[in-house]
């Protein structure tokens, strides 16, 4: 089996703050259409997080082009195919990128008008866009059986927004740690959202180990080859099986998490969503061009 | 009505030795990077029926596929498929997004670190278009690949093609499953 060794840590980390910033708007606006007051430091920290985290991950995508950076006027081209995802996602992105920053304008009170539930609505529709977008790009590949499958767009949009929640809290953290503010709603949200991420990997694991010899070597690259150490231990345990355990703890009021061991559980999921995108990206191979031939 | 040209190549693969002559040819001929090469010779077994197994040695290449993924996913259209058939890349538009070296079912490309695009085999276009036939065909030293024009019934690609259905010769391309209607047949007689 050939492995890709096309798409690496650069994309990766495109694919995971793209996911970020993402799920951080539109769990911001969700909260905003809910209610704005109770919220409105939530909402404040995530549109700080949000525009940044897509853009930095463009920027990424950038310097990963072969001539991105030395023929810059060449990057007006990403969207002239419309058959391709990436000239799907460089749209979206755009727009998601400009609506983002004015509505990070409006929340931090440098335009009075918002364009109220319009501009959140767009911003759900170009959140959910986005966030599934870095999951669409590998699957519509049939080139790479791990990857050509429905769930990764799925899993990828879970992963985003709770990576995009977590990031939130981060800087919600350290910027407004004086103001109280009752986040609960969310929290049990993002709880229940680890436990559907948690179920998404078993059902892949479980899908790709009967799937093609492609995909089953893909998965067992990450459960017992090369991968497996990352996968296990960053990926699985630390960022994903302890966060989850810990906020589960909190939602039947067994701990409360705040300030920097918050900060550090919300990091580690934070880490274990770039390790998921990393991990795939690296586990993917070619699917078998002679396949009626052995060895 | 006089037909396009549709270049296409047949690989005879009883009569490959795996001497990689064509890999050394294209790698000469176009500068291909140091760590890359257009062409490949896989060694592979086929399940004998009653014999034990036997190896094979399975010349590949782009394909100049027809449903060419490489082309529907490229948002710069850098990747083509010209009206002769085949598949090119414009090195003054790619971007080097390398999308379409993961969307290739063959693995037929790789990236040019050098020049900072995506590369494979163009079937020696221009080269050909001077009346040549490509590097690896004129170095193939026991006449494996054979290239030309199949919608001229007097091409050698077109009469080679004939002889073998004729034979009742296995006849196939790579993968005809993926729908990407791939462009060089494999005879094995
Ligand atoms: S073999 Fe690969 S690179 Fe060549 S045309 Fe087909 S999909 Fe494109
Ligand atoms: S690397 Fe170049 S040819 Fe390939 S998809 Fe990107 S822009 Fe198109």
């Amino acid at each position: 089996m050939v492995f890709q060794e096309s798409f690496e840590w650069y994309i990766a980390l495109y694919l995971f703050l793209g996911g970020v910033g993402a799920g951080a708007i539109l769990s911001a606006a969700f909260a905003d259409l809910y209610d704005r007051e109770k919220y409105v430091n939530y909402i404040k920290s995530a549109s700080l997080i949000g525009m940044p985290a897509v853009a930095i991950g463009c920027f990424f995508l950038l310097i990963d082009l072969g001539q991105g950076l030395t023929k810059p006027w060449l990057l007006i081209y990403l969207f002239a195919n419309p058959t391709s995802a990436i000239t799907w996602g460089t749209a979206i992105l755009t727009l998601f990128i400009i609506v983002s920053l004015l509505y990070a304008a409006y929340n931090f009170n440098f335009i009075k008008f918002g364009g109220g539930k319009i501009t959140l609505l767009s911003l759900i529709v170009l959140a959910i866009g986005t966030a599934g977008y870095t999951g669409v790009l590998l699957g519509v590949l049939r080139a790479i059986p791990f990857w050509h499958q429905t769930l990764i767009p799925v899993l990828f949009i879970i992963s985003a927004i709770s990576t995009g929640i977590s990031a939130t809290v981060v800087v919600k953290e350290i910027l407004f740690s004086k103001k109280k503010e009752n986040i609960a709603p969310i929290e049990t949200g993002h709880f229940y959202l680890m436990v559907l991420e948690f179920m998404m990997v078993i059902a892949m694991i479980i899908i790709a180990l009967n799937g093609v010899p492609e995909m089953v070597f893909s998965i067992k690259v990450l459960l017992s080859g090369k991968y497996a150490v990352q996968f296990w231990l960053i990926f699985m345990i630390l960022g994903l099986l302890l966060p989850t355990l810990l906020y589960g703890l909190q939602e039947i009021k067994k701990l409360h998490m705040k300030g920097s061991f918050l900060i550090i559980i919300e990091l580690l999921v934070l880490l274990g969503g770039y390790y998921l995108r990393y991990l795939i990206l690296h586990a993917g191979v070619f699917t078998e061009k002679f396949a009626h031939y052995i060895g | 009505m006089i037909k396009n040209k549709k270049y296409v190549m047949v690989y005879a693969i009883d009569r490959c030795v795996d001497c990689k002559a064509c890999m050394v040819a294209c790698k000469a001929q176009w500068q291909v990077p140091e760590n890359h090469f257009r062409t490949h010779i896989d060694e592979k077994y086929s399940p004998g029926k009653y014999a034990p197994n036997r190896k094979y040695f399975l010349p590949s290449q782009c394909n100049h596929c027809d449903e060419a993924p490489c082309v529907s996913v490229c948002p710069t259209k850098a990747s083509h498929k010209r009206e002769d058939g085949i598949v090119y890349v414009d090195r003054d538009i790619c971007i080097g997004c390398k999308y379409c070296i993961v969307s290739c079912p063959y693995d037929a490309r790789f990236f040019n670190e050098e020049v900072g695009v995506a590369e494979k085999c163009t079937f020696c276009l221009p080269w050909i278009q001077q009346g040549h036939q490509p590097a690896c065909a004129t170095t193939c030293l026991s006449n494996t690949r054979i290239f030309g024009d199949i919608n001229d019934p007097n091409s050698e690609v077109s009469k080679f093609l004939a002889e073998a259905k004729r034979n009742k010769s296995k006849i196939w391309k790579l993968r005809e499953d993926l729908g990407t209607e791939p462009n060089i047949y494999y005879v094995q007689s």
